[in-house]
């Protein structure tokens, strides 16, 4: 499966990895991946524009002048981790790993609680939210656990040891309770088993577990009296399924709001100021978790179907890196990447459409918040090191 | 830093990691394509009806209810106005969703505007039950400034809740003519099962009683409509917007003469304190109907007790009803104010009746007017197999009477042997005198624009024999003839079907439609066409009978021994008049007996009469004594002049 490269250019590849930091790296770019980025991040600013402008009484920009600072400093990590060579993570993977999930663990002590969930940390100028940079470092950490057995990935073992590592942080997120966020951390866990060539029966029994375990949490535990979710959660999940058996008020006045939001933006929108769903809030959440509806409705089937778009190119370039990359670890962080970032997009704008549960996940690059897009330019700059390094190897060879 | 072993070994994703790899693309794909067919089926194939829904959510739509018309006395005084106000509206729709917040801002609401939080829920829960959570409840009409400023100030603690200027009824006379003006109010489920083809709406004013209710229809106007925008939490985002103007409605032109309708119910006030100070207890109430006889419009009419239409407007509330005598519950302690004894009240006409038994007779040539018949203290008709002896009111009297006379004078015995004359009929002259008393519209609906109103009761042998179960009870006996003959029995009269009555008697025999509405004013003051009042219909009085009525009438009035000499004698105006006294079973609270009931009608100037006078004292004792003076009141009141009463009163 692997091919041997012979040790005798190890010594002038060090000098050439040196070099290949700054020319090489640039030179060996996905401009086009970055390019889809760029359009992603100008598209979510522009939407927080319109979704924000009557959010705070005399400042139309508060939230956007935010998000411009979280977009500078994204930035700023996106350059810093294009140019950090990815092998770095793997050779740290536990450090990354410990530190992880001490930070998801840490919000349980001094965290700040808002809607029912505690998630946050506060920094004073910034609420820090761990489990949003915890889905790359967990990426990070746990392609690290499966590169260093590149020869026994597939094998059962491995498997259930990978399982097992990444139950801990995905435990510790699901008792947040943040489900939305934890069952992206499992999408992109399996999408790692994937990619690293777990056998198709794993695949299967692992589907098959989570579909008795998703059987078992919503409808037999209930039934029996034993209840894993809280009772929102619970709405929420089976709410998007048929609305009328939504058993709390709110889930469904949420759904039924966001459908019409989307819908009532037709094909050219209402622009901003005649969104009534948004600016005379109808629509909760029209900032974060309920951006996609807001941002449909002032922008019409153009504009969201320009946002989908964007997040196509940027996932098709994302994908084809998993076959670009340098060496195994890379491929499975492309992978990982990839489709956390699937299935983030697919479950929050599924659900402001009604065909995915009602979770709370930020819509990838244009929800308001800093963590989520500090840490999804952060993602892109590795996916972007690891198209680099893996062009430099295939020039080399 | 050593070269790491994956560095190391230069990596190519085999055949099956981009088997894979084109798998997860594919799936990216197609799950791409459902969100993009979602989207497009939501907002291109659909998205119409989600703009419609999204105005639903943010657009509110208000009925702007008309300004009611005004309503006018005959010299165009506004007696009933409207004044500026403003009432408190919830909409249900906007209220929280979660149980335990709405009803903490319904409990907060239902202190700050001092109702009740029951009422307000059952707004709710009626528009609830019409499946209707568009239109507003109104929780409090006519809100005081410190609830509005409030209300304002914590806007946020109570979404759902808006406030609105509206216009609410204004009574710069208070109680003057309640019972004939009416009030409004909400319109109620059974009104609205009736109405609602004609345009009215849950939550609409209407009138409830008198003419506000006679000619809601002039009245309302047509109601508008604006629109306002509200966000999700029920605050008002904009002004209104009219999106149709509301007409207002058309003003009321009575026939009442403001001036008039004052001196009548001072007059009935000053007849009960008459008839109090003449140790009559229970006289708590009476009408006056002052009318015009020649076309039966309606100058005056008073009914007392009565209350101040203003605690109808605006906040209603129980305890203030209450406190006015309007809840069934404390009416009776009151004597029932909201009756209009006008036209409502029953009562036995007693010898205010006599003209009637008088020309019957003469029609039926059972009495010539110039015949002397006695007048004795007792009398006991010959066919009465029970030998009942009925008495004169003045037991002392033995003489013989031609018809004015005994009319003057009221003599009951020689009335009694008229009656008997009646009883005696043979079958096949039928029922004169309850052809006749039918003839002047006694027993039947005057047709008065100011309701409702009471039809009481001719006694005829059909009645007997239906109305009651006993042998005896049902056969017609002579003393059912020789009591109907003076207004007593089973007779039953409004003061306004007297007064019609005696509007006959003084122009000259024609029965009018006694009326309160003048004309009907469009707000810019164009007419507005009405129903015309029927015209003054011929009885079929023979003029010879008819005059000799008329002279006992004004002998009664002018002639020494006449029952109210004392009163009109010196009249500056030669006014004709009959009294009379009633005896009638009356209930009151802790008390069951017979009362009588103080009659005086009579019209004036004798020769070219302009105004009829009926006033009825209840339980006031004899009609002479207290209604009569009453009446003259109001003549008083009418030809501007003074008059004083001589001596002692003569009574019947």
């Amino acid at each position: 499966m692997l091919e041997y490269a012979g040790s005798q250019h190890a010594g002038r590849r060090t000098d050439r990895e040196e070099g290949l930091a700054i020319v090489g790296v640039l030179r060996s770019l996905d401009w086009v991946l970055l390019a889809g980025i760029a359009g992603l991040v100008a598209v979510g600013l522009w939407a927080v524009s319109g979704v924000t402008r009557f959010a705070v009484v005399g400042n139309p920009s508060y939230y956007l002048d935010r998000q411009m600072v979280y977009v500078a400093v994204g930035g700023a990590a996106l350059v810093v981790g294009t140019f950090i060579d990815p092998d770095i993570y793997r050779r740290y993977w536990k450090p990354i790993f410990g530190a992880t999930v001490l930070l998801i663990a840490f919000v349980f002590v001094v965290g700040h609680a808002a809607r029912g969930s505690t998630r946050w940390i506060s920094l004073g100028f910034f609420t820090f939210q761990p489990s949003e940079f915890g889905k790359l470092a967990f990426v990070l950490a746990l392609a690290g656990f499966l590169a260093d057995r590149p020869r026994d990935v597939g094998a059962l073992g491995t498997t259930l040891r990978v399982l097992g590592l990444g139950a801990i942080p995905v435990l510790l997120v699901f008792a947040q309770p943040d489900l939305g966020t934890a069952l992206v951390y499992l999408a992109a866990l399996v999408a790692m088993l994937f990619v690293g060539g777990a056998p198709w029966r794993q695949l299967v029994a692992l589907g098959s577990i989570a579909l008795l375990l998703a059987v078992g949490v919503l409808w037999a535990g209930p039934a029996v009296g034993v209840n894993f979710l809280k009772g929102y959660q619970q709405s929420r999940l089976t709410c998007f399924v048929h609305p009328s058996y939504c058993s709390s008020a709110d889930t469904r006045y949420n759904l039924e709001q966001s459908i019409v939001a989307v819908g009532a933006g037709q094909v050219k929108g209402r622009g901003v100021n005649n969104a009534t769903q948004t600016r005379l809030q109808f629509l909760p959440e029209h900032g974060t978790d309920f951006v996609f509806a807001s941002y449909s409705e002032q922008r019409g089937f153009i504009g969201a179907s320009l946002l989908l778009a964007l997040y196509l190119l940027v996932l098709w370039r994302a994908l084809r890196i998993v076959s670009i990359a340098r060496d195994f670890y890379s491929a499975i962080v492309a992978g990982g990447i990839v489709v956390a970032l699937l299935f983030q997009i697919f479950v929050n704008v599924g659900m402001t459409m009604g065909i995915a549960p009602i979770t709370g996940i930020p819509l990838p690059f244009v929800s308001v918040g800093g963590s989520s897009m500090i840490a999804n330019l952060a993602a892109m700059g590795v996916l972007l090191a690891i198209y680099a390094r893996g062009r430099a190897a295939r020039r080399r060879r | 830093m050593p070269p790491s072993k994956g560095v190391a070994e230069p990596y190519r994703p085999s055949a099956r990691v981009l088997r894979r790899v084109s798998v997860l693309g594919v799936a990216m794909l197609v799950i791409f394509a459902v969100l993009l067919l979602r989207l497009w089926a939501l907002q291109v194939l659909s998205g119409t009806k989600y703009v419609n829904q999204a105005a639903a959510n943010s657009f509110r739509t208000v009925r702007v209810q008309a300004p009611r018309g005004q309503i006018l006395d005959r010299n165009g005084v506004p007696l009933v106005t409207n004044a500026p106000a403003t009432s408190i509206l919830l909409w249900p729709a906007d209220l929280p969703k979660v149980y335990t917040t709405r009803y903490a801002e319904l409990r907060a609401l239902a202190r700050l505007t001092s109702v009740p939080l029951y009422e307000i829920a059952a707004g709710i829960k009626a528009r609830r039950a019409a499946n209707d959570l568009v239109t507003p409840v109104t929780v409090r009409e006519a809100a005081g400034e410190p609830m509005i400023a409030y209300l304002y100030e914590n806007a946020s603690q109570f979404p759902g809740v808006t406030t609105w200027r509206t216009f609410i009824r204004h009574y710069p006379y208070h109680s003057l003519a309640a019972q004939v003006l009416g009030y409004v109010g909400e319109i109620s489920q059974t009104q609205l099962n009736g109405l609602s083809k004609q345009g009215y709406q849950p939550g609409d004013e209407i009138g409830q009683s008198g003419v506000e209710s006679s000619y809601d229809s002039y009245l309302r106007g047509v109601a508008g409509s604006a629109r306002m925008h509200i966000d999700a939490f029920g605050r008002p985002r904009s002004g209104l917007t009219t999106t149709a103007i509301a007409k207002p409605g058309n003003d009321l032109r009575l026939t009442i003469d403001l001036k008039l309708q004052q001196a009548a119910e001072k007059a009935l006030q000053y007849g009960i304190h008459l008839a109090q100070a003449n140790g009559k207890w229970a006289a708590r109430g009476g009408a006056i109907v002052a009318l015009d006889p020649n076309d039966g419009s309606i100058l005056a009419m008073a009914s007392a007790p009565t209350y101040d239409p203003s605690v109808y407007a605006g906040h209603v509330t129980l305890g203030e009803l209450g406190r006015a005598g309007l809840t069934p519950k404390t009416a009776p302690a009151k004597n029932i104010p909201s009756l209009n004894r006008a036209v409502s009240g029953l009562y036995p006409p007693g010898s205010t009746f006599k003209p009637v038994t008088a020309l019957a007779a003469m029609q039926e040539h059972l009495l010539s007017p110039y015949a002397y018949l006695p007048c004795t203290g007792t009398y006991s008709s010959p066919q009465d197999r029970s030998h009942r002896t009925f008495h004169n009111w003045d037991p002392n009297v033995n003489q013989a009477m031609d018809l004015p006379t005994a009319l003057a004078y009221s003599c009951d015995t020689y009335f009694y042997r008229v009656g008997n004359e009646f009883y005696n009929l043979p079958a096949d002259h039928g029922q004169p005198l309850q052809k006749l008393a039918d003839a002047f519209g006694f027993g039947q609906s005057t047709g008065v624009d100011v309701g409702p109103e009471a039809t009481g009761l001719v006694p005829t042998i059909r009645w007997r024999q239906q109305h009651f179960t006993d042998a005896v009870d049902k056969l017609w006996k002579p003393g059912d003839s020789i009591e109907l003959a003076v207004g007593q029995g089973d007779l039953l009269v409004t003061p306004l079907q007297m007064a019609r009555l005696y509007a006959a008697l003084a122009n000259g025999g024609k029965l009018v439609t006694p009326h309160v509405l003048d004309d009907v004013e469009s707000p810019n003051g164009a007419r507005v066409p009405v129903a015309a009042i029927p015209a003054p219909r011929q009885v079929g009085i023979d003029p010879a009978a008819l005059q000799a009525v008329q002279k006992g009438l004004w002998d009664a009035t002018h002639l020494p021994f006449g029952t109210s000499y004392a009163v009109f004698g010196k009249f500056p105006v030669s006014i004709a008049g009959k009294t009379g006294t009633a005896q009638k079973v009356v209930s009151l609270p802790g008390y069951l007996g017979l009362q009588n009931q103080a009659w005086w009608c009579g019209y004036g100037p004798y020769n070219s009469p302009k105004l009829v006078v009926c006033a009825l004292i209840e339980n006031g004792g004899y009609g002479g004594d207290v209604a009569a003076p009453a009446a003259a009141k109001v003549f008083a009141a009418y030809f501007h002049v003074a008059f004083h009463i001589l001596g002692p009163i003569h009574s019947d």
